[in-house]
């Protein structure tokens, strides 16, 4: 079931340098949300004739919210992160189709910048004690979503201010060297998941890949999120990032080259 | 309650409201949302004789007050579409419209040909579509080709025929009379304005198609003056679309001319568009004490 909710916003603060979190009041998305799935979202009061899809960093389905971590990087979402307690936004979700743990027992996870928010999602519903998430921020004051994880954390960091100055695959290829894991979740820029891609493919470990792509409806219709996925007979074809993704199987994603 | 039922071509529909061709799939993803059956008509997913895969992505960037998109046609082609989507949408009391689409005439014949004997109630043909690198826009263009297709496609057809009129030419309503002469029974404008987005960051096209079509509330006012030149020299019907998000924003089509309106990139802006427009226009008309809502048709007072 799909919700078009006039949601109010409870809590709106930085998360981290340049990341906005909003708690919002939407119970019916909370309920039926699942990790790695995301909302719709209106720009308020504007010309903006498309939404902006948003990835759920949390759902809580008691309380009936659900929290975004927002980037205020163009005039669209930077009136969405402008909204204050108090204030509605429009919310068509939950979306798409997310991370499905399966019966792993141990996952890696994997995030980069914006993309740790569905990755905490998803740790919140997968992780197990012999799992371990992996975080990259540009700096310390880009790091947010290790407090409260339910499994260990190694973060890194571009200039060393938080954790290594590598990149978030340094940690996972020695962890992975160490233990392997059942399953990888990954979400964050285009030249992390394809070496976390390269990764999960020499050492044979299944991964899921969240994407992103400009967007249009949102629920599939007009193909204009679409990006290319491997047909398992040696070609590919195109599959909509908005409800095919933005979870796909990480073996079956081509990135352009 | 105002009586919002038309007559088009024929085909009777409940309302005037039809979802446009591109921004509605085949009626599945939003009839999760709502009833179809609500909406007067649906536009299909413009078909191909053969399945395309479309362009590469960004295939959408958003321009103030609309947005570009170049998806390039993506489609499981007309076979699939009458195999696997037109036996679920014809069981939905909705007119079903196929949008069709090709490189070459004989295409457009040979979609017309095989869609004859199904159960879908008037055929839209895209002779208009700026992405296709091949053909497309060359049928759209000049009056003679517009002629010419229409007529040969007009001959295979079996269900009544609209012409979907392309607004970058010279003048829309040569290419409208030109359509109507070849037995067009219908034709719907306007299709998208050729358009392109540029990132100047990073100093390059946002779009990978580099060009696309603009639609969105920035075309409207270009859209209704186009609706309202060719209802001056035409006598088949018209369904108008450009930037339509209201109920009142129909009705301003239907004063300059148009029996019924499609409505395309409203449905992503707010995905329940299509129902809300069809209960304004009803609002419309009974705070203008209008009857029937066929009555506006035309009736633009003009300077």
């Amino acid at each position: 079931m799909i919700y078009d909710i006039d949601a109010p916003v409870l809590l709106r603060d930085t998360l981290a340098d340049g990341l906005i979190r909003l708690v919002l009041r939407a119970p019916e998305i909370a309920r039926a949300a699942k990790p790695g799935q995301f909302v719709h979202m209106l720009v308020p009061d504007s010309g903006h004739v498309l939404r902006r899809p948003i990835s759920l960093m949390a759902m809580d389905a008691q309380a009936g919210t659900l929290t975004l971590a927002i980037q205020p990087k163009g005039p669209g979402t930077q009136k969405i992160c402008a909204l204050a307690p108090g204030a509605a936004v429009k919310c068509l979700g939950p979306l798409g189709t997310g991370f499905d743990g399966g019966d792993a027992q141990t996952v890696y996870f994997v995030g980069g910048g914006v993309g740790v928010a569905p990755v905490c999602a998803a740790m919140d519903a997968f992780a197990t004690p012999t799992s371990h998430a992996f975080f990259g921020f540009r700096t310390k004051l880009h790091a947010y979503g290790m407090t409260q994880a339910p499994c260990a954390v190694t973060a890194v960091s571009d200039d060393g201010s938080i954790g290594q100055q590598a990149p978030v695959t340094a940690p996972l290829l020695a962890a992975i060297g160490v233990k392997r894991p059942d399953l990888i979740m990954a979400c964050g820029p285009l030249p992390m998941l394809r070496a976390v891609q390269h990764i999960a493919r020499e050492a044979g470990i299944p991964c899921q890949l969240s994407l992103e792509e400009r967007m249009g409806c949102g629920i599939g219709a007009c193909l204009g999120c679409s990006v290319r996925i491997a047909d398992g007979h040696g070609g590919w074809h195109y599959r909509r990032v908005c409800k095919d993704g933005p979870v796909f199987d990480g073996m079956e994603v081509i990135f352009d080259g | 309650m105002a009586d919002l039922s038309l007559n088009l071509c024929g085909v009777p529909l409940k309302n005037p409201v039809i979802a446009a061709s591109g921004t509605f799939g085949f009626g599945r993803e939003y009839d999760a949302l709502y009833d179809i059956s609500l909406l007067g008509g649906i536009s299909v997913k413009g078909l191909s004789l053969k399945p395309r895969e479309g362009n590469p992505p960004p295939r959408i960037a958003e321009t103030p007050g609309g947005m570009l998109n170049a998806v390039g046609l993506q489609n499981p082609g007309v076979n699939r579409f009458i195999e696997h989507d037109l036996p679920w949408l014809l069981q939905k009391d909705v007119v079903v419209i196929a949008n069709i689409t090709g490189e070459r005439e004989q295409e457009y014949c040979r979609m017309a040909e095989v869609l004859a004997p199904t159960g879908v109630h008037m055929l839209e043909m895209n002779i208009s579509c700026p992405n296709v690198h091949a053909g497309g826009a060359a049928f759209g263009v000049r009056p003679e080709s517009v002629y010419a297709i229409t007529k040969a496609v007009k001959a295979h057809a079996r269900q009544p025929l609209i012409v979907k009129l392309t607004p970058n030419v010279a003048d829309i309503t040569e290419n409208a009379l030109a359509a109507q002469e070849a037995g067009a029974d219908a034709i719907s404008l306007i299709n998208t304005l050729t358009g392109i987005a540029v990132d100047v960051h990073r100093r390059e096209m946002i779009l990978r198609n580099n060009t696309g079509g603009l639609s969105g509330p920035a075309v409207r006012p270009v859209a209704l003056r186009m609706v309202w030149q060719c209802a001056k020299k035409v006598r088949i019907p018209i369904i108008g679309l450009g930037g339509i998000e209201t109920g009142e924003d129909a009705a301003a089509f239907m004063l300059c001319g148009a029996q019924a309106v499609q409505v395309g990139t409203a449905n992503f802006t707010d995905p329940f568009a299509c129902p809300r427009i069809v209960r304004e226009l009803d609002a419309y008309c009974q705070a203008q004490g209008v009857r029937r809502a066929q009555e506006i048709v035309g009736t633009l007072k003009s300077h």
